[in-house]
Parts: C-alpha cells; sequence; structure tokens
C-alpha cells in the first residue's frame, strides 16, 4: 500500500461529546496528500472534531486513527510532533511571549523544526518576531500563527477559521505557501472555513458537518457539478408543482414574484430533469450551478425533513 | 527541506466555464489537449504542478491528476520524477487529425444550424463554397505556386 492510500485520518463511528452538543458518529476516511475544507453552520461540531484528532476530547465511542496512530487513553501521544495546528482563538497564555519565544518552544518540541524555513516563513509573511504576541492586531498574530504552524513541515496541518482577520496581501501570501506546502504530494489539510474562495482554491474533499453529524463527505468537484438551480416559466396555466416534487433529484420549488419558477436539483440526469420540468408544464430558461452556501442550504433542509 | 519554489511554469490559457454541462476534467482535459495539438505549448513545455493547476482553475487535484494521467496515457506529456510535468513530443499527423476534428466539429455545428434554418442540401452546398471563395483572397494574374 503506497501513501495515498493510507488515509491520514480514519473515523469509524467515533463519537465524542457530552451534555447538549454530541458529535458523530463519523466514518470517514480522508486520505493523504489532499485538502479537506470542513463547513457547516456555527456549532456544527468542527472544533470538536478538531479536538478529538489532537486528542483533546474524550472519545465516546467508535475508533480514530490519526497518521497511523490510534487515538485514545492508552495511544502513543507522538503523532501530535508531525500535526501542525492553529486553534480557533489565539491562547491567552501565549500573551505575554513573542513570536520568537513561542517558535523557540516549539522547536524543542518538533523534531521536523527548521530555523532556515523560520526564517524564510518569518520574511514572506512580513512579520517581526520580537513583538509581544499580545501587542498585536487580530490579524497580525493570526499570520504569525499561521507562519509558525508550517515551520515542522507538519504531515497533517488543521486549521480552524485560520484566516479571519488577514489582509487581502497576505490571504494571497498564505494561499502561495498552502500551494508550496501540498505540492510534495504526501501533506493531509484539514480547514474549518466559512469564506467559500478558500473552499474553491484549495479543497479537494468538502466534509459537511450539521449539529455534530456528518450530512456527508464528498469529492469538491463532483459535490459542485451535482447541483444545479434552474430557472423555468410556465408553459400554460399553473404548473403541477406536486407531481415535479416528486420527481428524482427535485430538492427544492421556489414560485418567484415575477411568475417564473426556481427549481434545484441534485444527480447528473440533466435530460431527464428537463423531461420533468416540461411534463409538469415547465419550460427551462436557464440552469447554473449552486454556490457552496446554498449547497449546504439544501443539505441541512433535507436534513430536517 | 524547503518547499519548491514555483512559478516557472507557464499560465495555461484554461478557461473552466461553471455553467457549461460537461465536468470540470472533460473541459480542461481537452482544453490542454487542443493546446498541445495546436502547438502554443511546444514541446519540452514545463506544466504547472498539480496543486498549482487546481489551485487556478479552482478545482480539485483529483481532477486534476486525472487529467495528466490521461494526457500521459495518451502521450502527450511525460511526469519525471521530482522535475515536473513536461509537453512530450507530438508527431505532425497527431496535429493534422486533431486540427481536422476541430475544423469538422465547427463545421458540423454550421451545418446544423443551416438545416434548422430549413436549408436544403443544395443550398447549404452552395453557401458553403461560397463563403470559403469570399475568405479566400482572389489570386492576381492566374494561380501562384509556392
Amino acid at each position: 500500500m503506497n501513501d495515498f492510500e493510507r488515509p491520514a485520518i480514519r473515523m469509524e463511528g467515533l463519537t465524542a461529546g457530552t451534555g447538549d452538543f454530541r458529535l458523530g458518529p463519523l466514518d470517514v476516511s480522508i486520505p493523504r496528500g489532499t485538502v479537506t475544507a470542513v463547513v457547516g453552520s456555527n456549532g456544527s461540531g468542527k472544533s470538536t472534531l478538531f479536538r478529538a484528532l489532537l486528542g483533546l476530547e474524550p472519545l465516546t465511542g467508535g475508533a480514530l486513527q490519526v497518521l497511523d496512530s490510534a487515538v485514545g487513553p492508552s495511544g502513543d501521544e507522538r503523532y501530535k510532533a508531525r500535526i501542525g495546528f492553529v486553534a480557533e482563538n489565539p491562547h491567552a497564555y501565549e500573551n505575554s511571549v513573542t513570536v520568537r519565544e513561542k517558535a523557540e518552544f516549539a522547536s524543542m518540541w518538533y523534531p521536523g523544526w527548521s530555523w532556515e524555513r523560520y526564517r524564510r516563513l518569518m520574511e514572506r509573511f512580513d512579520i517581526r518576531d520580537q513583538v509581544k504576541l499580545s501587542k498585536l492586531s487580530k490579524g497580525l498574530r493570526r499570520k504569525a500563527e499561521l507562519a509558525v504552524s508550517m515551520v515542522h513541515d507538519p504531515e497533517l496541518l488543521i486549521l480552524d477559521e485560520p484566516t479571519s482577520g488577514l489582509d487581502p496581501v497576505i490571504w494571497k501570501v498564505w494561499l502561495e505557501e498552502m500551494q508550496a506546502y501540498m505540492d510534495s504530494g504526501d501533506r493531509t489539510v484539514l480547514i474549518a472555513t466559512h469564506v467559500t474562495e478558500e473552499v474553491k482554491r484549495l479543497a479537494d474533499y468538502v466534509l459537511i458537518l450539521h449539529r455534530g453529524k456528518c450530512l456527508g463527505f464528498y469529492e469538491k468537484d463532483r459535490l459542485f457539478e451535482e447541483w444545479r438551480t434552474v430557472l423555468a416559466e410556465p408553459v400554460d396555466g399553473r404548473p403541477d408543482t406536486g407531481t415535479l416534487r416528486r420527481a428524482d433529484g427535485c430538492s427544492r420549488i421556489e414560485e418567484l414574484e415575477n411568475g417564473l419558477y426556481r427549481i434545484d436539483w441534485s444527480g447528473s440526469g440533466a435530460a431527464e430533469q428537463e423531461a420533468a420540468m416540461r411534463a409538469c408544464g415547465l419550460r427551462p430558461l436557464d440552469s447554473r450551478r449552486l454556490e457552496l452556501e446554498e449547497i449546504l442550504s439544501r443539505f441541512i433542509q433535507e436534513e430536517k425533513v | 527541506m524547503l518547499y519548491p519554489k514555483g512559478g516557472d511554469s507557464v499560465q495555461l490559457p484554461i478557461k473552466v466555464d461553471e455553467q457549461r454541462p460537461e465536468p470540470m476534467y472533460h473541459q480542461i482535459e481537452s482544453q490542454l489537449r487542443g493546446l498541445i495539438l495546436g502547438g502554443q505549448l511546444a514541446e519540452g513545455t514545463p506544466l504547472p504542478s498539480i496543486r498549482e493547476l487546481a489551485m487556478s482553475l479552482k478545482c480539485s487535484s483529483i481532477t486534476i491528476r486525472r487529467v495528466y494521467q490521461d494526457l500521459e496515457s495518451e502521450g502527450y506529456i511525460r511526469t519525471r520524477q521530482g522535475s515536473g510535468t513536461f509537453v512530450a513530443r507530438t508527431g505532425g499527423d497527431d496535429r493534422r487529425q486533431h486540427r481536422l476534428r476541430r475544423a469538422a466539429e465547427e463545421l458540423e455545428r454550421a451545418v446544423d444550424a443551416a438545416f434548422q434554418l430549413g436549408c436544403s442540401e443544395e443550398e447549404i452546398e452552395e453557401l458553403f463554397r461560397k463563403a470559403v471563395r469570399n475568405r479566400v483572397p482572389e489570386p492576381k494574374g492566374g494561380i501562384q505556386d509556392e
């Protein structure tokens, strides 16, 4: 088995969380060398999942393997040194240290640390490393954390809302660095993000979480190709939307103020979809792909039904 | 190891039209094949890394890997371990065939449109000859032979 066939992360019936919030059960294998965007609204369980991957959240069931290491009370913890992690919020205990001091601490912990790479990244991200983290603005602190998370060339990079507060110039630098990091072909990234552009540019897979449940794990291009919305006009009189609603792949029908109809479809049978609309008295005028936010709301809607 | 610096490969004039029904890999593959067969990408031209092209076209690296694998098995590109992917040599025959195939597609489209407008076979042939005559400059003083 080569590296690409051995998953970086394997979840089997994984559950975590207690009280009000339960995560899982999750059954997902994330292949090495890929970027997975974890998407979902606030409270979907992204941060709990990340903490579980880092062994910081007690598992309540199932099995979890990260970088070939079983995660759990009796597991070997050394796999953590091969992970880079940027948490959603900065750590308060780091407030009084400078970027340089944070780096010096990290260099002792990570065998893969390279001071040469550190200097290059400081330069690329335009960071002065003698400043205390608490003195940095949100965006400056963020980019310092992002830069430091890559210095030990981790096998797995876990990023929780990494780019909030970054200015567009640094965002572009970060994207270029992400590309260079992924170019070796065996590095794996998990990124929670609300930024559609980041999903489009970076992701190979999309993991959709909603209230702790997995609503799907898709190859990104397939997901976008799967969903379309069609604008259609009634041919004579009121269309038979009741019948159309039951057609295979019909996800949603909306009557617009101008008398036209908008029909959301999933699935690849474009010809069958058009035939179904015509049979119900609707003539398709235009069709386009759904945006990520629209696809997410379709998933959440269907989960409720 | 420092991360390799990209940037010496060419920017490919490929456009993914999200509104077209063809899957992305199909659009990218046929455009890249066309650039190679059309001679816009010469033999030996370095192609972007899989990740670089995926990011610039906003598709997944899985799609680009599939495109590169298909074109490699067709012999249009080759991958050298460690140094990247390059345009391979394409034979003159391949190019001629590609040119004729592409031209045939365009002409078929025009013929379809003419039939839809209710033209007869004879009318279309007459129009076709006229169109060719109109666009080929009239030779001055007889046929020029090169």
